[in-house]
């Protein structure tokens, strides 16, 4: 992150849920089709006093949400916005550029998403509480405002035991997502560059700095965009969001921590029980409780459970302590020498919380995972590149010789890599896992845009 | 397996326009190598220069042949972010016949795909390696 200046945009313009992590407990997100563009705009009207922008607030709102749209839902708005934003934006996740990065098969496939619903999705409503009884009567508001305006919602999810087949939070699980970790511990430090761009030399900041993430100001690596015409005041203050809920298959995961676990022992000694957390800890770079293995190499330490100052290069560029492909290393190689050389790494502002309760060994039944937000300006530069390095590993040569290694814990592994995965040690062979099981499947993904409030008002009738 | 990228732009026909075709042709090659290098994702890059059989010795449209490893559009901010990359293109867009302004990003990824002819998986390989391994001399069955 770069020291900053005071930042040009009004934190009032901005949604909050991009600037701000919300601690509410309570969230459900709603996606909608819109039926016509009289009961769009309408729909945005009655939810517009409940959306809540990044400016400080003295008293925590007690229920609050905040508004992305899909371009088909930008386009019934504003028809003629055709060509003008970026191509993935317009395309979709399941348009066959996207996948190349995202690579969605089998059970992923896109023709199954949401619930196999033929609607589209216009609209995702994000909706918080700080009590359960809060988030419920705004979610009651909402629905009842798509009701009046024939706004149709979908229901994402397969309701079963007693859920409604909305993305519902899982309140109990707070930071912690159903394999058992903590999460949301590392984000982008969303500073103002200290240095302003100029035309021949356009990259001058920080890839967590704010400029990545905001549509419409100079100095970005990644270019977030449209930065003019109509389309570009429509985007400016906005942020892309990729919506993806992620199933998380606990019993699969278990299962192979338990199988894994005696080849684990034979080289590390002691028990199965501490040989599934080594392993665990190896598959994401980090232990359970947070606590990166660059910094805490042997076993958990509450004192390292949020920490984020470390590099791999830096600190362990043979992966002794953690993994080249571990999950934490891939998503954020932070200091590693990329291909190209000099190309920044992209980071994501990442908002997302479990759903679904946690399985009761041994019943394994039942829908849970993440409902991912992943907040960036350039959806196809920082969050597909990302994406396409999880599925496979040829972003940098430490990841020679082959290149073509997986993210332990989320790629897909129909995508054309290789499923095995190397653990090396300081004495002896390196641990050698053939191959990887399927961890996640895709039931959804979203690319939205989180309008500015100015555009959100402008969208429900209220500038003119 | 790498993709194609096909760009084929119909240019203006003032004689400006057709020198500064021939000129991007000829120096294509020599210009380039040293970007295209330093990206290591690309197998092959042609310029083409398509001839207009309406009007003889006269050039109707550019093409410019690729194939390189990934995804499109998740680099292109490479390409714009290369000074002599983003060069190539912002000529192409001025020769083009359709008036084409790129004035931002949004914009230059745009001209890349509404102008590029192939489409994903339309590419025969006879190998299946990328740039990065072949160059890194990468062994392992086929």
């Amino acid at each position: 992150m770069t020291n900053s200046p005071t930042p040009p945009y009004e934190p009032r313009n901005v949604q909050g849920m991009i600037l701000r992590g919300y601690t509410h407990r309570y969230s459900c997100h709603m996606l909608f089709t819109f039926a016509d563009r009289k009961g769009a705009t309408d729909f945005i009207r009655a939810l517009l006093p409940y959306v809540q922008s990044a400016e400080a607030w003295s008293n925590k709102p007690e229920r609050m949400l905040n508004i992305g749209l899909t371009f088909d839902g930008v386009l019934t708005f504003e028809p003629g916005f055709k060509s003008q934003f970026p191509t993935e934006f317009e395309a979709g996740p399941w348009s066959a550029d996207s996948q190349q990065s995202l690579h969605d098969t089998g059970p992923s496939d896109p023709k199954v998403w949401w619930n196999a619903t033929k609607q589209a999705v216009h609209c995702i409503v994000h909706v918080y509480g700080l009590t359960a009884e809060a988030l419920g009567s705004l979610v009651t508001t909402v629905s009842q405002a798509a009701g009046t305006n024939r706004v149709s919602e979908i229901l994402p999810l397969k309701p079963e035991r007693g859920q409604s087949g909305r993305l519902e939070e899982y309140a109990p699980l707070e930071n912690y997502i159903h394999f058992g970790y903590k999460d949301g511990i590392d984000n982008p430090g969303l500073a103002w560059p200290a240095d302003p761009a100029v035309p021949t030399n356009p990259v001058k900041s920080d890839p967590g700095d704010a400029n990545n993430f905001l549509v419409g100001y100079p100095g970005s690596t990644f270019q977030p965009g449209p930065e003019t015409g109509r389309a570009g005041r429509f985007a400016k203050d906005g942020c892309y969001n990729a919506f993806r809920v992620l199933y998380q298959d606990v019993r699969a995961f278990d299962q192979f921590l338990a199988d894994t676990a005696p080849m684990v022992v034979a080289a590390i000694g002691g028990s199965e029980d501490h040989a599934r957390e080594w392993l665990a800890a190896k598959l994401v770079g980090r232990w359970r409780n947070g606590s990166p293995l660059v910094l805490s190499p042997d076993a958990p330490d509450q004192a390292t459970s949020d920490k984020t100052d470390f590099l791999y290069k830096r600190d362990d560029g043979n992966a002794l302590r953690c993994p080249f492909s571990a999950h934490s290393r891939v998503s954020n190689p932070r200091d590693e020498t990329m291909l190209p050389t000099g190309t920044p790494v992209p980071r994501l502002i990442r908002r997302g919380v479990p759903y679904g309760a946690p399985p009761v060994p041994p019943d394994y039944d039942g829908e849970r995972g993440l409902i991912g937000i992943f907040l960036c300006g350039a959806l196809a530069a920082q969050f597909e590149k990302l994406y396409s390095w999880i599925n496979v590993n040829d972003f940098s040569n430490a990841y020679s010789p082959g290149f073509n290694t997986q993210d332990a814990l989320l790629a897909n592994r129909g995508a054309a890599g290789d499923r095995s995965f190397t653990i090396a040690m300081p004495i002896g062979n390196p641990i050698r896992i053939l191959s990887l099981p399927q961890f996640i499947v895709t039931r959804g993904t979203a690319y939205c845009l989180l309008p500015s409030m100015e555009t959100l008002r402008g969208i429900a009738g209220l500038l003119e | 397996m790498a993709n194609p990228l096909t760009l084929y732009i119909p240019i203006k026909q003032d004689q400006t326009t057709q020198d500064a075709a021939q000129a991007a042709r000829k120096h294509f090659v020599s210009t380039y190598t040293p970007a295209l290098d330093h990206f290591g994702k690309v197998h092959y890059a042609r310029f083409v220069l398509i001839p207009n059989h309406a009007v003889p010795g006269k050039i109707l449209a550019i093409c410019v042949m690729t194939s390189f490893d990934g995804p499109t559009n998740p680099y292109l901010t490479d390409f714009w972010n290369d000074p002599a990359l983003r060069e190539v293109f912002a000529g192409l867009a001025k020769m083009a016949l359709a008036d084409t302004s790129i004035t931002d990003y949004t914009g230059f990824e745009n001209f890349i795909n509404e102008n590029n002819l192939s489409e994903i998986g339309e590419l025969y390989q006879a190998y299946k390696y990328t740039v990065v391994q072949i160059k890194a001399d990468v062994k392992y069955p086929a």
